[in-house]
């Protein structure tokens, strides 16, 4: 605010006795300078305007209402005492929860709020999209399990078609194979024997067994059979070579 | 105002583990603090919380009230004040997006301030419309500095003299005088300027 003079008083004066000047509580020759000072000063005046109307808008606020559990909130977190006479004034009641409603609260509600997450929801779709996927390629149609019967008698025979029928697979396949085993025997009694056939059916070999290689294996353990002389010779070019023999037993 | 001789009693009775007498303290003060709280805060869930939480921190302390120091209910709005005054700054950050229009209040309809102002025609409902100006004023004085608008809730709204807002704020008497002129003429150039941008 400028400080300058105007009828006699200061402007920082004027902002002092403002409230008292509002408050009505300022009379005689203070009221008239003041009056006087607001008159003349442009910075006063209205600064005296604005603050009687803000004062006349906080007139319209009325006092709102605390709502009615406060008290019993206020008593019940100091105290901890939720007294007979309370409950009179404040009559909040608590329904009565029914144990769903409880599960409800207590458990299904916070998985739900996690589940919400947008990174869940995401799994979760993922999830379910690559599951009806994978049923639509196995050809498990939803309508199928309309027809379902859930009774005990039709879960056993549900269960025993069920091996059976695996049974018969693996026996068809079997019988596939043992032909096709004595087809290979048959078609290599006909064929003559030629050089290298040795080789090339090693290479042919399905059997999954190894092969049976000689192998270089410096390492030293305790079933290794390890040939080997000390160098006696004066050169390099004398020292004998070590040979290392490792026996692989297969089981 | 208050029997300053009943409410020492009662103190005294709080503090000797008395439940009757306390409940007798939340019951007399409680509205004054939830409508402290409602008009600083702005929202009425605010409020309510940070009304349990001076109830809490009265509870805590009351017997370091000091009868011969000043009047319990100077002590119960100091207690208010410095609470309202660190929820103030703990939620700073929040309010930094805060539009005028925005700031919804929770005793009326969501509207925007714009839609909150009565239009020229005379409304059928005269207290409609008063709660109307009452929303819009409240908005506004939301709006105010906090050391602004403490000075004008506890003058204008708690009708606190200005030697007990001086003892509450911990400034001058003048200094009170001077933020109450302020407040009333920064509200009056908010509301000014807020219906002539409708109008």
């Amino acid at each position: 605010m400028p400080d300058h003079t105007s009828n006699g008083m200061q402007c920082n004066e004027f902002d002092v006795v403002l409230s008292d000047a509002l408050d009505g509580i300022l009379t005689g020759t203070a009221l008239d300078r003041f009056q006087a000072h607001a008159r003349s000063c442009k910075a006063c005046g209205p600064l005296l305007a604005e603050a009687e109307a803000g004062r006349n808008w906080l007139k319209d606020l009325t006092e709102v209402e605390p709502p009615a559990s406060l008290v019993n909130n206020i008593l019940a977190s100091t105290t901890g005492v939720d007294t007979q006479r309370l409950r009179v004034t404040a009559p909040v009641r608590q329904p009565k929860v029914s144990w769903l409603e409880y599960v409800q609260a207590l458990f299904l509600e916070p998985l739900w709020a996690t589940v919400r997450q947008p990174r869940f929801a995401m799994s979760f779709g993922m999830a379910f999209f690559a599951l009806s996927v994978g049923l639509t390629v196995a050809g498990v149609k939803p309508a199928d399990l309309k027809e379902i019967s859930l009774r005990p008698t039709a879960i056993r025979h549900t269960y025993f078609a069920t091996q059976a029928r695996v049974i018969r697979y693996v026996d068809n396949v079997r019988a596939v194979y043992e032909v096709q085993a004595a087809i290979r025997g048959v078609k290599r009694n006909l064929t003559p024997a030629e050089p290298g056939q040795k080789q090339k059916n090693r290479k042919n070999d399905t059997s999954q067994q190894p092969e049976q290689k000689q192998e270089r294996n410096y390492s030293q353990s305790g079933e290794q059979l390890i040939l080997a002389s000390t160098p006696l010779g004066p050169s390099l070019r004398d020292l004998p070579v070590v040979t290392v023999t490792t026996y692989r037993r297969f089981v | 105002m208050e029997d300053v001789q009943v409410v020492a009693m009662l103190v005294r009775r709080c503090i000797a583990g008395d439940a009757a007498a306390w409940e007798e303290i939340v019951q007399t003060y409680n509205r004054r603090i939830y409508n402290i709280c409602y008009r600083f805060a702005g929202s009425a869930d605010d409020a309510q919380d940070l009304t349990q939480d001076v109830f809490i921190k009265m509870y805590r302390t009351l017997s370091s009230y000091d009868s011969s120091k000043g009047a319990f209910v100077t002590w119960v709005t100091t207690i208010t004040r410095n609470l309202l005054v660190d929820h103030f700054r703990k939620t700073k950050q929040d309010r930094m997006t805060d539009s005028m229009d925005s700031n919804a209040s929770d005793h009326e309809d969501v509207q925007p301030l714009s839609e909150q102002i009565p239009d020229q025609k005379p409304t059928p409902d005269a207290h409609v419309r008063s709660r109307e100006v009452s929303e819009t004023v409240h908005q506004a004085l939301g709006k105010l500095s906090p050391e602004l608008r403490e000075a004008v809730i506890l003058r204008d709204l708690q009708d606190m003299d200005y030697r007990e807002i001086a003892t509450v704020l911990r400034v001058p008497e003048g200094t009170v005088k001077s933020r109450i002129n302020r407040g009333r003429a920064e509200l009056a150039r908010l509301l000014q300027r807020t219906y002539r941008q409708v109008m």
